[in-house]
Protein backbone atom coordinates (compact mmCIF):
# COMPACT_ATOMS: atom_id res chain seq x y z
CA UNK A 1 0.00 0.00 0.00
CA UNK A 2 2.49 2.31 1.16
CA UNK A 3 4.92 1.56 -2.25
CA UNK A 4 1.69 2.50 -4.57
CA UNK A 5 0.88 5.28 -2.31
CA UNK A 6 4.99 6.51 -2.67
CA UNK A 7 5.13 4.95 -6.72
CA UNK A 8 1.89 7.72 -7.06
CA UNK A 9 3.71 10.28 -5.00
CA UNK A 10 6.24 10.26 -6.98
CA UNK A 11 4.49 10.00 -10.29
CA UNK A 12 2.16 12.99 -9.40
CA UNK A 13 5.01 15.20 -8.44
CA UNK A 14 7.02 13.76 -12.31
CA UNK A 15 3.96 14.64 -13.90
CA UNK A 16 2.51 18.19 -12.03
CA UNK A 17 6.48 19.37 -13.16
CA UNK A 18 6.28 18.07 -16.57
CA UNK A 19 3.10 19.90 -16.85
CA UNK A 20 3.91 23.58 -15.39
CA UNK A 21 7.35 23.54 -16.83
CA UNK A 22 6.95 22.16 -20.34
CA UNK A 23 3.71 21.02 -21.66
CA UNK A 24 2.14 24.31 -20.35
CA UNK A 25 3.80 26.27 -22.84
CA UNK A 26 3.65 24.10 -25.56
CA UNK A 27 0.60 24.32 -27.90
CA UNK A 28 0.51 22.85 -31.47
CA UNK A 29 -1.02 25.68 -34.11
CA UNK A 30 -2.38 27.74 -31.38
CA UNK A 31 -5.11 25.04 -30.63
CA UNK A 32 -3.40 21.80 -29.78
CA UNK A 33 -2.22 21.62 -25.76
CA UNK A 34 -2.10 18.05 -24.14
CA UNK A 35 -2.49 17.74 -20.59
CA UNK A 36 -0.52 15.00 -18.95
CA UNK A 37 -1.62 15.22 -15.20
CA UNK A 38 -4.73 13.76 -15.76
CA UNK A 39 -2.86 10.51 -16.06
CA UNK A 40 -3.00 10.84 -12.41
CA UNK A 41 -6.71 10.53 -12.33
CA UNK A 42 -6.83 7.81 -15.19
CA UNK A 43 -4.40 5.68 -13.20
CA UNK A 44 -6.10 5.90 -9.90
CA UNK A 45 -6.71 2.13 -8.37
CA UNK A 46 -10.36 1.51 -9.25
CA UNK A 47 -10.57 -0.17 -5.65
CA UNK A 48 -10.31 3.30 -4.06
CA UNK A 49 -13.14 5.07 -2.49
CA UNK A 50 -14.85 7.52 -4.73
CA UNK A 51 -13.71 10.32 -2.31
CA UNK A 52 -10.30 10.11 -2.34
CA UNK A 53 -10.30 10.03 -5.96
CA UNK A 54 -12.43 13.30 -6.50
CA UNK A 55 -10.21 14.37 -3.46
CA UNK A 56 -6.79 13.78 -5.78
CA UNK A 57 -8.65 15.10 -8.83
CA UNK A 58 -9.67 18.65 -7.21
CA UNK A 59 -6.02 19.13 -5.92
CA UNK A 60 -4.47 17.89 -8.29
CA UNK A 61 -6.40 20.38 -10.92
CA UNK A 62 -5.62 22.96 -7.84
CA UNK A 63 -2.25 22.43 -7.94
CA UNK A 64 -1.71 22.64 -11.97
CA UNK A 65 -4.37 25.92 -11.77
CA UNK A 66 -1.93 27.40 -9.10
CA UNK A 67 1.05 27.23 -11.80
CA UNK A 68 -0.68 27.99 -14.86
CA UNK A 69 -2.93 31.21 -13.48
CA UNK A 70 -6.17 29.55 -14.09
CA UNK A 71 -7.49 29.53 -10.80
CA UNK A 72 -10.58 27.07 -11.04
CA UNK A 73 -10.61 25.86 -14.34
CA UNK A 74 -7.89 22.47 -13.95
CA UNK A 75 -9.98 21.97 -10.46
CA UNK A 76 -13.59 21.98 -11.99
CA UNK A 77 -12.67 19.96 -14.73
CA UNK A 78 -11.14 17.08 -12.58
CA UNK A 79 -13.51 17.00 -10.55
CA UNK A 80 -15.67 16.47 -13.05
CA UNK A 81 -13.35 14.03 -14.75
CA UNK A 82 -12.71 12.27 -11.66
CA UNK A 83 -16.72 11.51 -11.36
CA UNK A 84 -16.96 10.50 -15.00
CA UNK A 85 -14.13 8.00 -14.41
CA UNK A 86 -15.63 4.87 -13.04
CA UNK A 87 -18.70 5.70 -15.54
CA UNK A 88 -17.11 5.57 -18.30
CA UNK A 89 -14.75 2.64 -17.45
CA UNK A 90 -17.84 0.68 -16.74
CA UNK A 91 -18.61 1.20 -20.67
CA UNK A 92 -15.52 -0.99 -21.63
CA UNK A 93 -14.96 -2.91 -18.63
CA UNK A 94 -18.57 -4.64 -17.07
CA UNK A 95 -16.52 -7.00 -14.71
CA UNK A 96 -14.18 -4.72 -12.87
CA UNK A 97 -13.00 -8.17 -10.44
CA UNK A 98 -11.38 -10.00 -12.66
CA UNK A 99 -8.22 -6.92 -12.85
CA UNK A 100 -5.54 -8.31 -11.61
CA UNK A 101 -3.89 -4.51 -11.32
CA UNK A 102 -6.25 -2.49 -10.00
CA UNK A 103 -4.48 0.66 -11.51
CA UNK A 104 -5.87 0.74 -15.22
CA UNK A 105 -3.15 0.54 -17.39
CA UNK A 106 -2.45 -0.82 -20.96
CA UNK A 107 -1.29 -4.16 -18.90
CA UNK A 108 -4.37 -4.56 -16.77
CA UNK A 109 -6.71 -3.74 -18.61
CA UNK A 110 -5.73 -3.85 -22.05
CA UNK A 111 -4.50 -2.10 -24.87
CA UNK A 112 -7.51 -1.97 -26.48
CA UNK A 113 -9.93 -1.14 -23.80
CA UNK A 114 -7.26 0.71 -22.74
CA UNK A 115 -6.48 3.37 -25.75
CA UNK A 116 -10.75 3.39 -25.38
CA UNK A 117 -10.63 4.39 -21.99
CA UNK A 118 -8.09 6.96 -22.15
CA UNK A 119 -9.44 8.74 -25.34
CA UNK A 120 -12.86 8.74 -23.58
CA UNK A 121 -11.05 10.14 -20.77
CA UNK A 122 -9.30 12.94 -22.94
CA UNK A 123 -12.01 14.03 -24.99
CA UNK A 124 -14.14 14.35 -21.88
CA UNK A 125 -11.27 16.12 -20.08
CA UNK A 126 -10.80 18.34 -22.96
CA UNK A 127 -14.18 19.02 -23.60
CA UNK A 128 -14.67 20.45 -19.41
CA UNK A 129 -11.81 22.57 -19.61
CA UNK A 130 -12.07 24.57 -23.06
CA UNK A 131 -15.93 24.98 -22.42
CA UNK A 132 -15.14 26.31 -18.88
CA UNK A 133 -12.43 28.03 -20.79
CA UNK A 134 -14.35 29.95 -23.27
CA UNK A 135 -17.75 29.77 -21.00
CA UNK A 136 -19.96 30.56 -24.52
CA UNK A 137 -20.66 29.20 -27.22
CA UNK A 138 -19.02 31.95 -29.18
CA UNK A 139 -16.72 30.86 -31.88
CA UNK A 140 -17.70 27.28 -32.08
CA UNK A 141 -15.39 26.25 -34.91
CA UNK A 142 -12.45 27.58 -32.81
CA UNK A 143 -13.58 25.69 -29.61
CA UNK A 144 -14.31 22.52 -31.26
CA UNK A 145 -10.89 22.84 -33.08
CA UNK A 146 -9.29 23.30 -29.68
CA UNK A 147 -11.26 20.57 -28.07
CA UNK A 148 -10.24 18.03 -31.10
CA UNK A 149 -6.44 19.43 -31.50
CA UNK A 150 -6.08 18.71 -27.33
CA UNK A 151 -7.93 15.55 -26.84
CA UNK A 152 -5.71 13.87 -29.63
CA UNK A 153 -2.63 15.57 -28.38
CA UNK A 154 -3.35 14.84 -24.86
CA UNK A 155 -4.42 11.01 -25.82
CA UNK A 156 -0.85 10.73 -27.85
CA UNK A 157 0.71 11.79 -24.83
CA UNK A 158 -1.35 9.54 -22.20
CA UNK A 159 -0.39 6.61 -24.15
CA UNK A 160 3.22 7.97 -23.97
CA UNK A 161 3.37 8.18 -20.16
CA UNK A 162 1.48 4.83 -19.75
CA UNK A 163 3.90 2.96 -21.87
CA UNK A 164 6.58 4.43 -19.63
CA UNK A 165 5.26 3.61 -16.17
CA UNK A 166 4.21 0.09 -17.22
CA UNK A 167 7.41 -0.63 -18.59
CA UNK A 168 9.31 0.69 -15.22
CA UNK A 169 6.51 -1.18 -13.51
CA UNK A 170 7.51 -4.53 -15.40
CA UNK A 171 11.37 -3.72 -14.88
CA UNK A 172 10.78 -3.43 -11.09
CA UNK A 173 9.02 -7.08 -11.26
CA UNK B 1 -30.46 10.71 12.75
CA UNK B 2 -28.52 7.16 11.86
CA UNK B 3 -30.73 7.19 8.55
CA UNK B 4 -29.33 10.56 7.73
CA UNK B 5 -25.65 9.31 8.59
CA UNK B 6 -26.32 6.55 5.95
CA UNK B 7 -27.54 9.11 3.87
CA UNK B 8 -24.24 11.16 4.14
CA UNK B 9 -22.32 8.09 4.08
CA UNK B 10 -24.12 6.79 0.65
CA UNK B 11 -23.99 9.60 -1.01
CA UNK B 12 -20.25 11.19 0.52
CA UNK B 13 -18.80 10.75 -3.32
CA UNK B 14 -21.78 12.87 -4.38
CA UNK B 15 -21.65 15.55 -1.53
CA UNK B 16 -17.60 15.64 -2.00
CA UNK B 17 -18.20 16.21 -5.85
CA UNK B 18 -20.36 19.05 -5.17
CA UNK B 19 -18.61 20.71 -2.51
CA UNK B 20 -15.45 20.26 -5.34
CA UNK B 21 -17.66 21.81 -8.23
CA UNK B 22 -18.41 24.78 -5.77
CA UNK B 23 -14.95 25.51 -4.21
CA UNK B 24 -13.53 25.38 -8.41
CA UNK B 25 -16.43 27.44 -9.20
CA UNK B 26 -15.96 30.30 -6.46
CA UNK B 27 -12.42 29.82 -7.67
CA UNK B 28 -12.88 30.27 -11.26
CA UNK B 29 -15.30 33.03 -10.74
CA UNK B 30 -13.37 34.91 -8.18
CA UNK B 31 -10.12 34.88 -10.06
CA UNK B 32 -10.81 34.52 -13.81
CA UNK B 33 -12.28 38.13 -14.73
CA UNK B 34 -13.35 36.78 -18.02
CA UNK B 35 -15.41 33.98 -16.23
CA UNK B 36 -16.43 36.33 -13.71
CA UNK B 37 -17.57 39.13 -16.73
CA UNK B 38 -19.09 36.12 -18.68
CA UNK B 39 -20.73 35.00 -14.88
CA UNK B 40 -21.74 38.54 -14.06
CA UNK B 41 -23.51 39.61 -16.89
CA UNK B 42 -24.87 36.25 -17.52
CA UNK B 43 -26.18 36.09 -14.00
CA UNK B 44 -27.80 39.89 -14.75
CA UNK B 45 -29.46 38.48 -17.66
CA UNK B 46 -30.84 35.67 -15.89
CA UNK B 47 -32.05 38.02 -12.69
CA UNK B 48 -33.01 41.21 -15.26
CA UNK B 49 -35.11 38.16 -16.80
CA UNK B 50 -36.44 37.56 -13.23
CA UNK B 51 -36.72 41.49 -12.37
CA UNK B 52 -39.11 41.53 -15.50
CA UNK B 53 -41.23 39.30 -14.84
CA UNK B 54 -41.58 40.15 -11.37
CA UNK B 55 -42.43 43.30 -12.04
CA UNK B 56 -44.94 42.51 -15.10
CA UNK B 57 -46.59 40.80 -12.24
CA UNK B 58 -46.42 43.35 -9.47
CA UNK B 59 -47.01 46.24 -11.37
CA UNK B 60 -50.39 44.58 -11.55
CA UNK B 61 -50.89 44.78 -7.77
CA UNK B 62 -49.37 48.19 -7.56
CA UNK B 63 -52.22 49.37 -10.02
CA UNK B 64 -54.35 50.50 -7.50
CA UNK B 65 -52.11 52.62 -6.04
CA UNK B 66 -51.01 53.94 -9.33
CA UNK B 67 -54.69 54.73 -10.20
CA UNK B 68 -55.06 56.74 -6.80
CA UNK B 69 -52.11 58.93 -7.51
CA UNK B 70 -53.23 59.52 -10.83
CA UNK B 71 -56.74 60.16 -9.41
CA UNK B 72 -55.18 62.51 -6.91
CA UNK B 73 -52.93 64.37 -9.52
CA UNK B 74 -56.02 64.66 -12.05
CA UNK B 75 -57.96 66.25 -8.98
CA UNK B 76 -54.94 68.80 -8.77
CA UNK B 77 -55.12 69.24 -12.48
CA UNK B 78 -59.30 69.45 -12.59
CA UNK B 79 -58.55 72.29 -9.98
CA UNK B 80 -56.30 74.06 -11.54
CA UNK B 81 -58.07 74.64 -14.89
CA UNK B 82 -60.80 75.25 -12.92
CA UNK B 83 -58.94 78.49 -11.31
CA UNK B 84 -57.83 79.61 -14.95
CA UNK B 85 -61.84 79.13 -16.07
CA UNK B 86 -62.40 81.43 -12.95
CA UNK B 87 -60.29 83.75 -13.76
CA UNK B 88 -61.02 83.55 -17.87
CA UNK B 89 -64.59 83.84 -16.72
CA UNK B 90 -63.70 87.35 -14.59
CA UNK B 91 -62.19 88.42 -17.61
CA UNK B 92 -65.14 87.85 -19.77
CA UNK B 93 -67.60 89.28 -17.52
CA UNK B 94 -65.43 92.56 -17.24
CA UNK B 95 -65.73 92.79 -21.08
CA UNK B 96 -68.88 91.77 -20.92
CA UNK B 97 -69.52 94.59 -18.75
CA UNK B 98 -67.99 96.77 -20.80
CA UNK B 99 -70.04 95.98 -23.77
CA UNK B 100 -73.43 96.39 -22.22
CA UNK B 101 -74.43 99.20 -22.85
CA UNK B 102 -76.54 101.49 -19.67
CA UNK B 103 -80.15 100.89 -19.87
CA UNK B 104 -82.56 103.48 -19.41
CA UNK B 105 -84.94 101.55 -17.36
CA UNK B 106 -81.74 99.82 -15.58
CA UNK B 107 -80.88 103.84 -14.59
CA UNK B 108 -81.80 103.49 -11.09
CA UNK B 109 -80.30 99.89 -10.98
CA UNK B 110 -76.92 98.74 -10.51
CA UNK B 111 -76.27 94.88 -11.68
CA UNK B 112 -73.42 92.14 -11.04
CA UNK B 113 -72.36 89.88 -13.40
CA UNK B 114 -72.67 86.36 -12.73
CA UNK B 115 -71.98 82.76 -14.04
CA UNK B 116 -74.36 80.15 -13.58
CA UNK B 117 -72.77 76.92 -11.97
CA UNK B 118 -75.20 74.80 -11.27
CA UNK B 119 -79.07 75.07 -13.32
CA UNK B 120 -81.40 72.45 -14.06
CA UNK B 121 -84.44 72.44 -16.24
CA UNK B 122 -85.91 68.89 -15.97
CA UNK B 123 -87.54 69.29 -12.26
CA UNK B 124 -90.66 70.35 -11.11
CA UNK B 125 -88.94 73.09 -8.84
CA UNK B 126 -85.74 74.18 -10.21
CA UNK B 127 -82.39 76.27 -8.67
CA UNK B 128 -79.98 77.67 -10.64
CA UNK B 129 -76.44 78.52 -8.49
CA UNK B 130 -74.49 81.22 -8.86
CA UNK B 131 -70.69 82.64 -8.68
CA UNK B 132 -71.49 85.54 -6.91
CA UNK B 133 -72.48 86.33 -3.41
CA UNK B 134 -72.73 88.69 -0.95
CA UNK B 135 -69.15 89.57 -0.96
CA UNK B 136 -69.99 90.93 -4.52
CA UNK B 137 -73.17 92.62 -3.12
CA UNK B 138 -75.69 89.81 -3.83
CA UNK B 139 -78.60 89.97 -1.55
CA UNK B 140 -81.78 88.34 -1.21
CA UNK B 141 -84.79 88.87 -3.51
CA UNK B 142 -82.78 90.83 -6.26
CA UNK B 143 -83.52 90.37 -9.76
CA UNK B 144 -81.32 87.93 -12.28
CA UNK B 145 -81.56 88.12 -15.65
CA UNK B 146 -79.88 87.16 -19.24
CA UNK B 147 -79.65 88.93 -22.33
CA UNK B 148 -82.71 87.86 -23.14
CA UNK B 149 -85.20 88.21 -20.41
CA UNK B 150 -85.72 87.26 -16.85
CA UNK B 151 -84.17 84.47 -15.54
CA UNK B 152 -85.29 84.17 -11.70
CA UNK B 153 -84.66 85.83 -8.19
CA UNK B 154 -82.12 85.26 -5.94
CA UNK B 155 -83.52 83.21 -2.76
CA UNK B 156 -79.80 82.34 -0.68
CA UNK B 157 -77.07 83.90 -0.42
CA UNK B 158 -73.84 82.49 0.45
CA UNK B 159 -70.36 84.78 0.55
CA UNK B 160 -69.38 83.52 -3.36
CA UNK B 161 -72.05 81.89 -4.18
CA UNK B 162 -76.03 82.42 -4.33
CA UNK B 163 -79.07 80.33 -4.73
CA UNK B 164 -81.41 81.56 -7.41
CA UNK B 165 -85.42 80.47 -7.69
CA UNK B 166 -85.78 79.82 -11.37
CA UNK B 167 -88.72 80.75 -13.11
CA UNK B 168 -88.70 77.23 -13.72
CA UNK B 169 -90.22 76.98 -10.67
CA UNK B 170 -94.23 77.02 -8.93
CA UNK B 171 -92.90 79.09 -6.45
CA UNK B 172 -91.99 81.90 -7.66
CA UNK B 173 -94.75 84.75 -9.42
CA UNK B 174 -93.88 87.00 -11.27
CA UNK B 175 -96.29 90.43 -12.04
CA UNK B 176 -95.79 90.91 -15.53
CA UNK B 177 -98.41 92.73 -18.02
CA UNK B 178 -98.78 92.92 -22.17
CA UNK B 179 -96.41 95.39 -23.81
CA UNK B 180 -98.33 98.68 -24.24
CA UNK B 181 -100.93 97.41 -22.07
CA UNK B 182 -101.23 97.82 -18.37
CA UNK B 183 -103.20 95.11 -17.21
CA UNK B 184 -101.01 93.03 -14.78
CA UNK B 185 -101.26 88.88 -14.88
CA UNK B 186 -98.72 86.80 -12.80
CA UNK B 187 -96.49 84.53 -14.67
CA UNK B 188 -95.90 80.87 -13.47
CA UNK B 189 -94.44 78.08 -14.61
CA UNK B 190 -97.10 74.78 -14.60
CA UNK B 191 -93.66 72.37 -15.10
CA UNK B 192 -93.10 70.56 -18.27
CA UNK B 193 -91.81 72.64 -21.13
CA UNK B 194 -88.82 74.94 -19.88
CA UNK B 195 -89.75 76.98 -22.78
CA UNK B 196 -92.89 77.92 -21.47
CA UNK B 197 -94.97 79.08 -18.61
CA UNK B 198 -98.55 80.58 -18.18
CA UNK B 199 -99.54 84.37 -17.70
CA UNK B 200 -102.75 83.78 -14.74
CA UNK B 201 -104.98 86.23 -13.54
CA UNK B 202 -105.11 88.90 -16.54
CA UNK B 203 -108.46 90.80 -16.68
CA UNK B 204 -110.37 89.65 -19.09
CA UNK B 205 -110.85 93.29 -20.20
CA UNK B 206 -107.13 93.32 -21.32
CA UNK B 207 -106.60 93.53 -24.89
CA UNK B 208 -103.50 91.13 -26.38
CA UNK B 209 -103.07 89.41 -29.63
CA UNK B 210 -100.89 85.84 -29.86
CA UNK B 211 -97.36 87.44 -30.62
CA UNK B 212 -97.49 90.21 -28.34
CA UNK B 213 -94.61 90.37 -25.47
CA UNK B 214 -94.79 90.15 -21.85
CA UNK B 215 -92.75 92.27 -19.69
CA UNK B 216 -91.82 92.90 -16.04
CA UNK B 217 -94.80 95.17 -14.52
CA UNK B 218 -92.01 96.72 -12.49
CA UNK B 219 -94.50 96.87 -9.39
CA UNK B 220 -91.60 95.49 -7.25
CA UNK B 221 -88.50 96.32 -6.41
CA UNK B 222 -87.08 92.94 -8.05
CA UNK B 223 -87.07 93.60 -11.42
CA UNK B 224 -87.52 97.31 -13.40
CA UNK B 225 -90.57 97.79 -15.23
CA UNK B 226 -90.50 96.65 -19.05
CA UNK B 227 -88.19 93.71 -18.80
CA UNK B 228 -88.99 91.40 -21.81
CA UNK B 229 -90.03 88.00 -20.38
CA UNK B 230 -91.33 86.21 -23.41
CA UNK B 231 -94.29 86.38 -26.18
CA UNK B 232 -97.88 85.24 -26.07
CA UNK B 233 -98.46 82.16 -28.43
CA UNK B 234 -102.21 81.19 -27.02
CA UNK B 235 -104.92 82.23 -25.01
CA UNK B 236 -107.12 81.15 -22.98
CA UNK B 237 -110.08 81.41 -20.40
CA UNK B 238 -109.65 80.44 -16.93
CA UNK B 239 -112.23 78.22 -15.49
CA UNK B 240 -114.05 80.65 -13.42
CA UNK B 241 -113.81 82.98 -16.55
CA UNK B 242 -113.34 86.17 -14.95
CA UNK B 243 -109.68 86.36 -16.13
CA UNK B 244 -107.26 85.37 -18.85
CA UNK B 245 -104.57 82.51 -18.66
CA UNK B 246 -102.15 82.68 -21.43
CA UNK B 247 -99.56 80.46 -22.59
CA UNK B 248 -96.08 82.28 -23.26
CA UNK B 249 -93.14 81.22 -24.66
CA UNK B 250 -89.87 82.48 -22.85
CA UNK B 251 -87.40 84.54 -24.40
CA UNK B 252 -85.01 82.76 -21.80
CA UNK B 253 -83.52 79.86 -22.82
CA UNK B 254 -82.62 78.17 -19.73
CA UNK B 255 -81.25 75.17 -21.30
CA UNK B 256 -78.12 77.28 -22.35
CA UNK B 257 -78.17 79.85 -19.73
CA UNK B 258 -74.15 80.95 -18.85
CA UNK B 259 -73.93 84.93 -17.79
CA UNK B 260 -76.76 86.46 -16.17
CA UNK B 261 -76.96 89.99 -14.52
CA UNK B 262 -77.97 90.12 -11.44
CA UNK B 263 -79.79 93.64 -10.54
CA UNK B 264 -79.70 95.76 -7.77
CA UNK B 265 -82.51 98.43 -6.95
CA UNK B 266 -80.86 101.31 -5.16
CA UNK B 267 -84.42 102.28 -4.21
CA UNK B 268 -85.01 98.66 -2.90
CA UNK B 269 -85.10 99.57 0.95
CA UNK B 270 -86.25 102.88 0.53
CA UNK B 271 -89.45 101.76 -1.30
CA UNK B 272 -89.87 98.62 1.54
CA UNK B 273 -89.47 100.77 3.96
CA UNK B 274 -92.53 102.94 3.21
CA UNK B 275 -94.50 100.10 2.01
CA UNK B 276 -94.00 98.38 5.11
CA UNK B 277 -95.01 101.48 7.27
CA UNK B 278 -99.25 101.04 5.05
CA UNK B 279 -100.38 98.00 5.50
CA UNK B 280 -98.74 94.72 4.40
CA UNK B 281 -99.96 94.44 0.85
CA UNK B 282 -99.17 90.93 -0.19
CA UNK B 283 -96.10 90.67 -2.29
CA UNK B 284 -95.91 89.69 -5.66
CA UNK B 285 -92.83 89.21 -7.49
Amino acid sequence: MSKTLLKFIFLALILIIVQVVGLNHFCIFGVAMAFAYIYLIIHLPLDLNQNWVLTVAFFTGLIIDIFSDTLGMCCLSCTILAALRKPVLRLYIPREEELTDPCPSMSSIGTSVFVRYSLTMAMLYCACLYLIDAFSFFQPVRLALRIVGSTLLTWIVLLAVDSIVSRSDEKRL
Amino acid sequence: MRNLINFFFRYSAWILFIIYVVASCFLLFRNNPYQQHVYLTSANTVSAGVYSASASLTAYFNLKDINEDLQRRNADLELELLNMRGTLAAYKEKDYDNTVKPDTTLARYSYVIAHVINNSVNKSHNYITLNKGELDGVKPEMGVVDQNGIVGIVNLTGPHSARVISLLNPNLRLSCKVKGHNHVGSLVWEGGDYTSAILEELPKHAEFEEGDTIITSGYSTVFPEGVPVGVVTKGMRDHDENFYTLKVRLFTDFSTLSTVRIIGDSMKEEIDSLERTSIEPNKKF
